[in-house]
């Protein structure tokens, strides 16, 4: 019984944990501007961050082996520090965004200057990083983050015509702007999987000191705690395919997405949305501050670990508080916070085979797994999603040119 | 540890763990001997940026760009390879995990830097 409670547990966090500013803007922006049309792609997704993440997570439980130990691994130093160097970018961007996200939150909030939100928001992440344990941290903000399923009450309250909605989860293409919606199918899977989700979930694993007998937790959190994270992506789009696309209004501000709770919601909806999307978008931020420091240290070899007292893993220590106040830096410049999500999520869609296929490699490598190594399901998922990865990897850029970032 | 092992694959770049548990390192690079006559073995492991010059271009920049010293750990300090190589000592005995040792200062006098996260 406890453990199906832990199980239940994890999941929920997984939730939570699931959603982060990247997937608020594109799902939003794609419902906005094309309706349900492209929620088969999220479908694609959320298949690739639970294939991806299984694997990962997996090797990590079985070798005690995080992501970028296996890149290197498998990699060499020379290759490995280019995924290295490009896994770092891409966490920077996505922190800045993250950060950028939490100011903008607080603000419609509160009312008060952004530029002192953000040095509000990175002193309290700071501090909650430093204070709360692990679990603590991955749990709290994962179950306040599940109030953005008042986002799915209010898809549901703005009567979408179900037949359309049931139509937009069959792939097809429209028949123009197509350039723009290969965009944002793009961009949608670059937001379900985000590095730092992998880079995180496998270090956590070690973090918890899960063993081959958590297994089951593993496969459980990605399938079931990842499908329905993406449940809170399709309801981001079908609230905006509902709302803004009839009306031709594209989202530009976090403050037009929490309008799609409040118009059909009232007062409540608007303050559940801005919360649930404070501590999505706070968690997240965490999740990558860690993934930077668990990346450098697992690269050089240095200690590390949420586990360790601070003076144990020094080195580790000060790349977390390095990482937060580069993410920092970069917001209090003045930088359009969705702007650099749109970017931080591009880029991170052009890296991703540099970590993916080091991954695949060893979950199928029988001297590295044992009987752990990838049966014929997970082969299946993860040569498929090895040509998606590599086909949207190689279309990014040429679409973010071609459409100076979806504005078509 | 199973019978053969990949040294490109099996060793180079894992992870090094010390006795007392602490990661301490990569193998950077390893120096074999025994070529000549037919029987090579690895004598020594490497350990620290200026190891990474004999790993290609990459390696060189890096080594050229970090600071650092070297540290030679001998084949026979090593009790046992699993994912990661496991040494027979603490990393201090062996030179190992200085830059932790002169990084702690850093962060000694944060209130909490010595409980448990």
């Amino acid at each position: 019984m406890k453990r199906i409670f832990e199980v239940a547990l994890g999941i929920l966090a997984a939730i939570g944990g699931f959603v982060d500013i990247g997937d608020i803007v594109f799902n939003v922006a794609a419902g906005a501007l094309f309706g349900y049309q492209l929620l088969w792609v999220v479908v694609i997704g959320v298949g690739a961050i639970i294939t991806y993440s299984e694997m990962c997570g997996r090797v990590a439980v079985v070798s005690g082996r995080a992501a970028m130990d296996v890149v290197r691994e498998r990699l060499g130093f020379g290759a490995g520090l280019v995924a290295l160097i490009a896994g770092q970018l891409v966490n920077l961007m996505t922190l800045a965004a993250e950060i950028g996200g939490i100011a903008l939150a607080l603000q419609l909030l509160s009312g008060l200057p952004y530029r002192v939100l953000l040095v509000l928001g990175v002193l309290v992440l700071g501090v909650v990083i430093w204070v709360l344990p692990f679990e603590w941290i991955e749990r709290v903000f994962g179950y306040v983050g599940l109030t953005m399923l008042v986002f799915a009450v209010a898809a549901i309250k703005l009567r979408p015509g179900w037949s359309d909605v049931g139509a937009g989860f069959v792939p097809g293409v429209p028949s123009s702007n197509l350039a723009v919606y290969a965009f944002f199918a793009v961009g949608l899977i670059g937001a379900a999987t985000v590095p730092y989700e992998v880079y995180f979930y496998s270090s956590g694993a070690v973090e918890e000191r899960w063993t081959p007998k958590d297994l089951g937790i593993n496969k459980a959190n990605a399938i079931i705690g990842y499908s329905l994270g993406g449940f809170l992506s399709f309801a981001l789009m079908i609230m905006a395919g509902a709302l803004f696309f009839p009306k031709g209004i594209s989202p530009e501000a976090l403050g037009t997405v929490a309008l799609g709770a409040e118009v059909p919601l009232g007062q409540i909806g608007l303050l559940l949305a801005l919360v649930g999307v404070l501590f999505a978008v706070g968690g997240a931020a965490i999740d990558s501050v860690f993934s930077g420091a668990y990346n450098m240290a697992q690269f050089f070899g240095w200690e590390w670990g949420k586990y360790r007292k601070p003076v144990d893993a020094p080195r580790f220590t000060i790349a977390w508080l390095v990482m937060l106040v580069l993410g920092f830096v970069i917001v209090v410049t003045g930088v359009d916070p969705i702007q650099v999500t749109e970017f931080s999520v591009i880029f991170s869609v052009v890296a991703l085979p540099l970590t993916y296929i080091p991954i695949l490699l060893v979950a199928n490598d029988r001297a590295y797994m044992g009987r752990y190594a990838n049966g014929k399901v997970a082969n299946v998922f993860g040569i498929a999603y090895l040509v998606v990865i590599l086909v949207v990897a190689v279309a990014a850029i040429p679409l973010m040119i071609v459409t100076n970032m979806g504005q078509g | 540890m199973s019978e053969t092992v990949d040294l490109a694959l099996g060793i180079l770049d894992h992870q090094l763990v010390d006795s007392e548990d602490f990661r301490c390192g990569k193998v950077d690079d390893l120096e074999l001997e025994g070529l000549q006559d037919g029987s090579p073995r690895v004598e020594t492991i490497l350990v620290g940026a200026p190891a990474w010059r004999g790993r290609g271009i990459m390696g060189r920049l890096a080594a050229a760009l970090v600071r650092g010293r070297m540290v030679r750990v001998p084949w026979s300090e090593v009790s046992e390879v699993d994912s990661a190589v496991r040494l027979r000592k603490p990393s201090q005995e062996l030179s190992l995990r200085r830059a932790d040792q002169s990084a702690r200062p850093l962060v000694e006098w944060i209130p909490g830097a010595r409980s448990e996260g």
